[in-house]
């Protein structure tokens, strides 16, 4: 009995910590207040699907492959706004308040002229094990919930690399075209 | 009148041509005469036919799965690698002013 409660313990201590790095970015009626919505949802197993089609002969590719390999999730929900105040702010709070004690903030950047991002990583010892980024500005509000072991080094080395396409604003009005 | 004749000409008693009851009782038999089985080859092709579209079929699915997932992956590191460079270069901006 007393070896059954201590094999119990252990696995709740291990699964609720794991199960709890994913984060609720279900905004209701945002979507629809937005002018442009990216909503990537890409659990375990199709993260393992898209690494199957990541690599081959390609460099870049197999760099892509490597960063996703051991991540358990990658969720994006950003809206772009037509006008500004389309979102609420408590927005921000909600998914902050979400996050558990071994989360720690890694970059917090403010400005009144610019973008304001938050980088908050889940840190058990010398690993991060979950990375949730919150980017607002006035007209877009975009929050990124990776799941899993991340280098955020590599990571930031992707835009304009790996076949990424880097994005500016002029794609981006290109986009809307 | 010529109604009347035209009535009974038509609805006068006529016999059938010659050999018309035994055409009939061949056509019976004919119908009745135990159907051919398809053979086994053909069962065994038309399986396999089945299987190998089945199979193409989900192997299409899972291709058009596969590339969706990886267009999904690459937007959101996109995305993700976009944000974090830009708060590693404010960061490197401020600290560059210090």
């Amino acid at each position: 009995m007393r070896k059954f409660v201590i094999v119990l313990t252990l696995t709740l201590a291990i699964a609720i910590p794991a199960s709890a790095q994913r984060i609720n970015l279900d905004f209701p009626g945002l979507a629809d207040r937005a002018e442009e919505v990216v909503d990537v949802t890409l659990d375990a197993s199709m993260l393992r699907l898209a690494a199957k089609f990541l690599g081959g002969d390609d460099p870049d590719e197999r760099e892509i492959r490597h960063l996703i390999t051991g991540l358990q999730g990658i969720y994006v929900r950003s809206y772009e706004f037509a006008k500004d105040g389309e979102y609420d702010k408590s927005l921000i709070d909600r998914v902050k308040s979400q996050l558990g004690p071994t989360w720690k903030p890694l970059v917090t950047v403010r400005s009144k002229t610019k973008e304001n991002v938050n980088i908050m990583a889940d840190v058990r010892g010398d690993r991060i094990n979950g990375l949730v980024i919150i980017a607002t500005e006035p007209r877009e509000f975009t929050v990124v919930n990776i799941v899993g072991d991340i280098d955020i080094d590599r990571l930031s080395k992707l835009e304009g690399e790996f076949g990424i396409p880097k994005i500016t604003k002029d794609t981006k009005d290109k986009d809307h075209d | 009148m010529n109604l009347e004749d035209d009535l009974r000409r038509a609805l006068r008693r006529e016999s059938p041509a010659p050999g018309f009851a035994s055409r009939v009782l061949q056509r019976i038999e004919t119908d009745q005469a135990p159907k051919r089985r398809p053979s086994w080859r053909a069962v065994a092709a038309s399986l396999t036919l089945t299987a190998l579209i089945g199979g193409g079929v989900a192997y299409e699915h899972h291709v058009r799965e596969g590339e969706r997932a990886k267009e999904q992956v690459l937007t959101a590191l996109r995305i993700a690698g976009e944000k974090v460079r830009y708060a590693q270069s404010e960061v490197r901006t401020i600290g560059s002013q210090d």
